[in-house]
C-alpha cells in the first residue's frame, strides 16, 4: 500500500554549508497493516507521514502510495490522490471553526470522497459510529477536545481512504480520552481493513502496537562540501 | 456544501468585520448612485420643463433669472414689461402660443400665477395638450382660479373652496393678506410632474385689480393722480412657443435690440446653469463618491487579505482534505464577490431609497419631480465598474491562497 525507497528530502532553506536533510532508505507498509512511528521531536515523523501524504514532495527517491508512485503527479493531481487514498488526523484537530460537526465531515467528503453522493447522510453514518449521534449540529469550540478529535477520525475515515495518518492525535488529549481515541483508530482501521500510520510520543501506547518505526536519525544536518567556510 | 455556502458561511462566521465592510462599500455606491441619478433626473426634469417654451420675454435683468421665476416659479422676476408688448408678441406671425404672466402674490407660499385661458391650451412636443384638468373647469370669471395638483393635495382646497392671497411671491408672517379678494377654485389640474403643479392660475385681470385698487388707495392717500388706464397696465413676463425652434435666437436677439425688454431662451439658459453652476458641484461630488469607492474597495482588500491571512490554517486543511489550489482560490474569491455584491445591492438601495426620502422635499422646494427609482445608464456603468474594482480587490487575497503552501500553514492554531 505505501513502499518508500531511498527518499531523500532537503528541509528548509539550506545555507551555502550546511542543510538538514530527511533521508530514508527503505520503509513498506501492507495494505491493512498498523505502524506506529515513534522518535523523539524533530526526527522526521511527520515529515514521513507529510510524505506519504503527498503534503510534501520528495527531493530524490520513489513514494509509491496505493500503487501510484506521486513523483508522476501533478500538483492538483497530488492534491486529489490525497483526498481520495489520505484521511488524515492531527493533534489539533484542525476543525474548520465556522462549520458544525456534520458540516466538517461534509466538506471532508466534497473534496476527499471517492463517491460523493449522499454525502449528509454518510456524515451522519460516520459520527453516529464515533460516537457523536448527538453532536451532529454542534460547533468544534461546542465540544470537548475528545469530540473533536472523533470529529476529525470521522471525517478522515467519511471519504472511504484507504489510509488513515494520523499525527500524534492523542498529543493533546488527556491520558483517558488519549486512550479513547487511539482505540478508536484502531477499531475504524482494523474494521474497515485500512492501513494506519500512526506518530505517538507514549511509548505504553506504542507497545500495544505489533509494528513500530523508530524514525530517529531519519533527519540530520549535513556538511555540504565547497561551501564558502570550506574553502576558507 | 456549495462555494457560495462555505463562502456566505465564512463570512457570517465574522459577521462584524463583514458587516463593516459591507456597510462601508454601501456608503460609497450609495452616494455615487445618488449623485449620478440626481443629476439624471435633475437634468431630465428641467430640459423638461424648459424645453416646453421657446422664449421668455420679459423687463430688463438676468435672462436666468426671469426663466427660474417664469418657468420654475423659483427666484424674483425682473422687470414688468408693457402689456401691450404681449398683444404684439401674439399676433407675431411667427408664434404658435403666446401667454402672459401677472405676478405679485402667494397663497401658503404657492405663486398665484395671472394668466389668460388660453395658457392651458400650451402643448407638449408632441403636440398634445400639456395641461389637463383633473377636475372643475378652468377660470370663467375674474376670480376663480385653477389650482396645480400639488397645491391642491398640499393645501387640501378643492372646487368651490375659497381662499385669500398673500402679497409678495413667499409665504412670510405677517404679510399682507388681500381679505377684500377672495378667490375661489374652480378647477384642479392633473400633475404634470413640473414646477406648474405648484402654481395657481387665476385671471391677469384679477391680479391688476387687486394692486390697482391698493395703488388707487395709496394715491388718494398721498394725493397724487389716479391709476394708469389698461393702455399702460404690464405684466411679469410673456411665455411663448414659436412655430419652430429655429425661430428662437432670431426673434430673441429682435426683442433684445428693443430697449426696454429681454428675451430668454429657457432651454439654453438651464443648459448653461447646468453647466456653470450644478455641473462642477456635481463633478466635485462625484470625485467624493468615487474616493468613497475606492476607500471601500481598498477595505474589501484589506478585510479579504486579514481573512485570508487568519485564515491560512483553513485553507490548509481543505487542501489536506483534497482540495486543489484554484478550489480554496475559488472560495476566497468567492467571499469577495458576496462582499463587494452586498455593498452594491445595499448602496443601490440606500442611494435610490434616500433620493426618494428627499424626492418630496425636493419637489416642495423647487417643483422639480423626480423618479427616484430609475437608473440612469451612467449609474449603471458606475456599478458596473464598482463591481470590477471589488472582483479585483477579492483577486489579491485569492492568488495569496493559491500560493500558499499548505505545509506551512498545518502547524498554526485556532
Amino acid at each position: 500500500m505505501i513502499r518508500l525507497h531511498d527518499v531523500s528530502l532537503c528541509l528548509g532553506n539550506a545555507s551555502r554549508t550546511s542543510a538538514v536533510q530527511f533521508h530514508l532508505p527503505a520503509f513498506e507498509v501492507a495494505a491493512g497493516e498498523t505502524v506506529v512511528l515513534t522518535g523523539p521531536s524533530g526526527c522526521g515523523k511527520s515529515t514521513l507521514l507529510n510524505l506519504v501524504a503527498s503534503l510534501r514532495r520528495a527531493d530524490a527517491g520513489e513514494v509509491t502510495v496505493a500503487n501510484v508512485d506521486l513523483a508522476t503527479l501533478s500538483p492538483a493531481q497530488l492534491d486529489r490522490h490525497r483526498g481520495t487514498h489520505c484521511g488524515m488526523v492531527f493533534q489539533t484537530f484542525h476543525l474548520l471553526a465556522p462549520f458544525t460537526a456534520i458540516e466538517n465531515v461534509t466538506i471532508g467528503l466534497r473534496f476527499g470522497a471517492r463517491k460523493r453522493d449522499n454525502t449528509r447522510r454518510r456524515a451522519d453514518e460516520v459520527l453516529r459510529r464515533v460516537g457523536l449521534g448527538d453532536r451532529l449540529h454542534a460547533r468544534p469550540h461546542q465540544l470537548s477536545v475528545g469530540e473533536r478529535q472523533r470529529v476529525a477520525i470521522a471525517r478522515a475515515i467519511a471519504g472511504g481512504a484507504p489510509i488513515l495518518l494520523a499525527d500524534e492525535p492523542t498529543g493533546s488529549l488527556d491520558p483517558d480520552t488519549g486512550r479513547e481515541i487511539f482505540t478508536l483508530l484502531q477499531e475504524v482501521a482494523t474494521e474497515d481493513g485500512r492501513t494506519l500510520l500512526m506518530v505517538t510520543h507514549d511509548p505504553a501506547l506504542a507497545a500495544e502496537l505489533p509494528r513500530r518505526l523508530d524514525c530517529t536519525g531519519l533527519i540530520r544536518s549535513t556538511i555540504i562540501a565547497g561551501g564558502r567556510d570550506a574553502n576558507a | 456544501m456549495s462555494f457560495l455556502a462555505m463562502a456566505w458561511r465564512y463570512l457570517k462566521f465574522r459577521r462584524l468585520v463583514t458587516f463593516l465592510t459591507v456597510v462601508g462599500i454601501a456608503l460609497g455606491v450609495a452616494l455615487v448612485c445618488a449623485v449620478l441619478a440626481l443629476r439624471h433626473e435633475s437634468e431630465r426634469a428641467l430640459s423638461r420643463e424648459a424645453g416646453l417654451y421657446d422664449l421668455v420675454v420679459g423687463g430688463k435683468g438676468s435672462p436666468l433669472q426671469l426663466v427660474l421665476a417664469s418657468v420654475y416659479h423659483l427666484d424674483s422676476p425682473t422687470g414688468n414689461l408693457p402689456y401691450t408688448d404681449y398683444g404684439k408678441l401674439r399676433r407675431d406671425p411667427r408664434v404658435l402660443w403666446a401667454a402672459p404672466m401677472g405676478l405679485g402674490d402667494n397663497y401658503a407660499g404657492y405663486r398665484i400665477v395671472g394668466t389668460e385661458a388660453h395658457f392651458f391650451d400650451l402643448p407638449d412636443r408632441n403636440g398634445k395638450p400639456f395641461f389637463r384638468l383633473a377636475r372643475g373647469h378652468i377660470f370663467e370669471d375674474r376670480f376663480e382660479v385653477v389650482l396645480g395638483s400639488h397645491v391642491a393635495a398640499a393645501s387640501g382646497l378643492d372646487i368651490g373652496d375659497t381662499f385669500f392671497g398673500t402679497h409678495g411671491l413667499v409665504d412670510v408672517p405677517g404679510g399682507e393678506v388681500h381679505r377684500d379678494f377672495p378667490y375661489e377654485v374652480s378647477g384642479v389640474l392633473a400633475p404634470t410632474s413640473t414646477a406648474q403643479d405648484r402654481a395657481i392660475f387665476g385671471t391677469l385681470a384679477s391680479v391688476w385689480e387687486i394692486h390697482e385698487t391698493e395703488d388707487r388707495l395709496h394715491s388718494a392717500i398721498q394725493g397724487t393722480a389716479l391709476l394708469s388706464d389698461e393702455e399702460e397696465r404690464e405684466v411679469t413676463s410673456i411665455l411663448a412657443r414659436l412655430k419652430t425652434p429655429g425661430l428662437r435666437l432670431w426673434m430673441a436677439d429682435e426683442i433684445r435690440k428693443r430697449s426696454d425688454c429681454i428675451a430668454a431662451i429657457p432651454i439654453n439658459e438651464i443648459l448653461r446653469f447646468q453647466r456653470g453652476v450644478i455641473g462642477p458641484v456635481q463633478r466635485a461630488l462625484l470625485a467624493v463618491a468615487a474616493a468613497v469607492v475606492l476607500v471601500a474597495c481598498l477595505t474589501v482588500l484589506t478585510t479579504l487579505h486579514q481573512a485570508a491571512e487568519r485564515r491560512r490554517r483553513d485553507v490548509a486543511i481543505l487542501r489536506s482534505l483534497g482540495a486543489l489550489r484554484s478550489e480554496v482560490a475559488a472560495l476566497v474569491f468567492t467571499e469577495g464577490v458576496l462582499l463587494t455584491g452586498a455593498g452594491i445591492a445595499f448602496g443601490l438601495l440606500l442611494g435610490h431609497g434616500g433620493l426618494a426620502l428627499a424626492s418630496s422635499p425636493i419637489r416642495d422646494a423647487t417643483g422639480l419631480v423626480l423618479h427616484p427609482w430609475h437608473m440612469p445608464k451612467a449609474e449603471g456603468i458606475a456599478l458596473g465598474v464598482m463591481a470590477l474594482c471589488g472582483a479585483a480587490a477579492s483577486l489579491f487575497p485569492a492568488i495569496s491562497s493559491y500560493r500558499r503552501t499548505p505545509i506551512d500553514d498545518l502547524h498554526l492554531t485556532d
